[in-house]
């Protein structure tokens, strides 16, 4: 970090407060930041109140109203760099799950029909007007540095902020989480899918080789692993790999499916099948940016009719 | 004509909420309203999801509590298979949530309340944040973050991750802690208790100068029932049953999660997406708080020595149920105490060793549960098939117990204050400090509120007369 102060504007749009949360989990090197930075707009914890003209922007959450689409209109306007911070930010995150409905179905089911609540309507006035659909950051202002991750770790933050303050290419290499995990990738005689919760695992071998699914080798990794080593498979909430990403051809179901074949005698149509009926969970995270909606086989709306309408 | 005037803080919480009045023919406040401006619609999009992703995926709903969402979750689910949870996973999962509400009440009482507390309510904006504290009170500012970082390095020590832990699964825990990770988290729990004694007693004194600074602030009460969760009597965070106290502090009722359908309605508002909560009480429908202080008025007491000792002097100084909302910072500092002397005494607890996860089988089934939320009382209901898909859900979060008494206090405010025009700072100032000692954290419907700038549109009629706007 410089001794010179940079200018920092934070900004949330729709969100959870997860990513500002986790840039106070930079724990000790918080003071280091705010030695570099000087935060002039942070909603949660500052007191001041416009957005004034900062060197960085950085802005988590997705743009779920046309409320979200001014804001982050207006800090495009007021800042040098823009920084998608999270991957709600940069591929819509969970919220975009809702991509499967209507706004109609969604406001029904919170204000209209719903168990606990009597005599509802949806709101109509003074709220903010609901975007057809949820849009990654991008979809509405040009970003210059995208940092996923749900939320990322503070140490890719840390870099992040301090590659921009220093006016370099950040540090961060493109590894999957399989990078980083601990566990041992070996071929099995596991025959049949596994859901992970219905017996004992064994904590120390891949999700894969046992039949579970786990979106290690197709996520990107902007969290360190963390999950795998405490028996919970990676859920991919730092979004798609750049192979996946860029790739038409290639997506997490058929590499899931792919990579799990050659490990045990899954066959992998059987894999590709149990994530579309999944779809929902596996797709949480990045089904809202086009880098993966727009692939002529990705079918996410059709899966999700498909086991909806299971009863 | 009656009139309605918008309070819009848009410009601090991003459009999150805002504050509305409306007014009679007269020009006198009718009612007033936070708006909340923001619908994610979980409730919507869960259904169709794998019912065992409900604890990482409704840890998502908010960033500020994860760990309370992810536990709520589980419980359900536990509840809906029928899971029968080893006393290990319990304990741990326990643990790893007190972590989590130090983390939680330590950012609120030193980065949110704290430079209130420090500076007072009318100080520089400039300075009236967290950086401020950290150049004017650096020892306190470094305890405070220390005391901040410990817990939730033990909610990241148990549960994978600080935000949006991963290891809270229906039937326990995910994952059997090395001795190493047991001991680093009773070694932080230890050093947690020793900071938070220090700690005590300046934020009750800067919160008692506060009170004498800013006497507006004791004026802010409201007479309400509280709701919270007990276990035999005591105050407790993680489990228990469910009490509703009336404003005197008598029981009204004791109910299981489960039957919170019977107790609880939700209502709606055409002018926001937060719905409120009401009880239903012989008939009637009450408003009741939520929270902290909802929380040690409720209780019968404390089941640590030292939060214990906390609460007997706070009643015996503001009496046996408290009705000030500036005191909830009090409250929380109790159940900071608690959470830390409960923290040491899970960690070292030889139940808390061993299997920590039970096989789940999933038929078609219902399950509801709750947590105590930093903010209050969080309920999770679903509705799940024997593929384990869920086929419905429904959520009560901790805000939403709080809203009526918010926008009660709000219409009170408004008219101890009156409405005087364009330039009326007085009310900006008077609904602001109404809606922060609430502390309403939007983040599990919105986000959370920090501080507000307000401005005020006054309409008549649906057109907008005139704003009332504080800007820096």
């Amino acid at each position: 970090m410089t001794t010179t102060k940079v200018s920092v504007n934070v900004e949330w749009l729709s969100a959870c407060g997860g990513c500002d949360t986790s840039l106070v989990d930079l724990h000790e090197k918080i003071l280091q930041l705010f030695d570099a930075v000087q935060i002039q707009h942070w909603p949660l914890i500052t007191d001041i109140k416009e957005r004034p003209k900062a060197k960085i922007g950085l802005i988590s959450g997705a743009v779920r109203s046309q409320h979200d689409h001014k804001v982050a209109v207006e800090m495009r306007e007021r800042c040098d760099a823009i920084v998608a911070f999270g991957t709600c930010a940069v591929y819509g995150g969970i919220s975009a799950a809702s991509l499967a409905h209507s706004n109609a179905e969604i406001l029904d089911r919170v204000y209209v029909h719903n168990p606990t609540t009597v005599g509802g309507a949806a709101p109509k006035n003074t709220v903010a007007v609901l975007e057809d659909k949820v849009l990654p950051l991008d979809e509405v202002i040009p970003v210059d540095l995208y940092l996923p991750g749900c939320p990322p770790h503070a140490n890719f933050t840390f870099e992040a902020l301090a590659a921009v303050i220093a006016g370099r290419v950040p540090k961060a290499r493109d590894e999957s989480v399989c990078g980083r995990c601990k566990r041992t990738m070996k071929k099995t005689e596991v025959a049949a899918i596994d859901s992970g919760y219905a017996h004992p695992m064994d904590p120390s071998l891949c999700f894969l080789s046992q039949g579970q699914i786990c979106l290690g080798s197709v996520t990107l990794d902007r969290c360190l692993s963390p999950c795998t080593e405490v028996g919970a498979a990676c859920t991919g909430c730092a979004g798609p790999t750049m192979q996946i990403l860029t790739e038409p051809n290639r997506d997490l179901r058929t590499e899931v499916a792919e990579r799990m074949s050659l490990l045990t005698k899954i066959p992998a149509a059987k894999v590709v099948e149990t994530m579309e009926a999944g779809a929902k969970s596996h797709y949480a995270y990045a089904m809202a940016t086009k880098m993966v909606g727009s692939k002529p086989t990705f079918l996410i709306k059709k899966w999700i009719e498909k086991i909806e309408a299971t009863t | 004509m009656s009139q309605t005037i918008i309070v819009d803080p848009v410009t601090r919480i991003e459009g999150h909420a805002k504050v509305l009045l409306d007014l009679d023919d007269g020009g006198k406040v009718k009612s007033a309203g936070l708006v909340v401006n923001e619908l994610r619609g979980f409730e919507r999009i869960l259904v169709g999801m794998q019912a065992a992703t409900m604890p990482a995926v409704t840890a998502r709903i908010c960033g500020v509590c994860p760990s309370a969402h992810a536990i709520a979750a589980a419980k359900a689910i536990d509840a809906a298979t029928h899971a029968e949870v080893p006393v290990a996973g319990h304990l741990l999962r326990e643990l790893l949530y007190m972590g989590h509400v130090i983390h939680s009440h330590a950012v609120h009482l030193f980065a949110l309340a704290g430079p209130d507390l420090l500076f007072g309510v009318d100080s520089d904006p400039a300075k009236r944040n967290i950086v401020g504290i950290v150049e004017a009170h650096p020892v306190i500012a470094k305890k405070a973050l220390r005391l901040r970082s410990l817990g939730q390095k033990i909610n990241e020590t148990l549960g994978g991750r600080g935000v949006h832990p991963v290891t809270v699964v229906a039937g326990g825990l995910s994952f059997v802690p090395t001795p190493e990770r047991m001991a680093s988290v009773t070694e932080m729990a230890t050093e947690a208790l020793a900071l938070v004694q220090e700690l005590a007693p300046p934020i009750i004194q800067a919160l008692l100068a506060l009170l004498e600074k800013s006497p507006q602030l004791a004026g802010i009460k409201q007479e309400t029932a509280y709701l919270g969760t007990v276990r035999n009597g005591k105050l407790n965070l993680y489990d228990g049953t469910l009490r509703l106290v009336g404003a005197d502090g008598k029981i009204l009722k004791e109910f299981a999660a489960a039957a919170y359908a019977e107790h609880l309605v939700e209502h709606t508002y055409d002018w926001s997406y937060m719905k409120p909560v009401f009880a239903k009480v012989d008939g009637k429908e009450v408003v009741y708080r939520v929270g902290p202080l909802a929380r040690v008025n409720l209780a019968d007491g404390m089941e640590t020595p030292l939060a214990d000792a906390a609460l007997t002097a706070f009643r015996a100084q503001w009496g046996r149920v408290v009705h000030v909302t500036a005191l909830q910072e009090h409250a929380r500092l109790i159940e900071l105490l608690y959470a830390c002397e409960k923290a040491v005494l899970l960690a070292k607890d030889p139940a808390a060793r061993g299997n920590t996860l039970a096989p789940v089988t999933f038929t078609a089934g219902r399950g509801v549960a709750h947590v105590e939320a930093p903010r209050g009382t969080l309920l999770h209901d679903y509705q799940v098939d024997a593929a384990g898909v869920v086929r419905s859900a429904n959520l009560i979060v901790a805000t939403q117990h709080n809203y009526a008494a918010i926008n009660r206090s709000l219409t009170q405010s408004a008219e101890a204050l009156g409405v005087k025009g364009p330039a009326d700072g007085n009310l900006l100032n008077g609904l602001e400090y109404t809606i922060r000692t609430y502390d309403p954290c939007l983040s599990c419907a919105t986000h959370a509120v920090g501080r507000m700038p307000m401005q005020v549109s006054v309409r008549k009629d649906g057109v907008v007369l005139y704003d009332v706007r504080r800007d820096s």
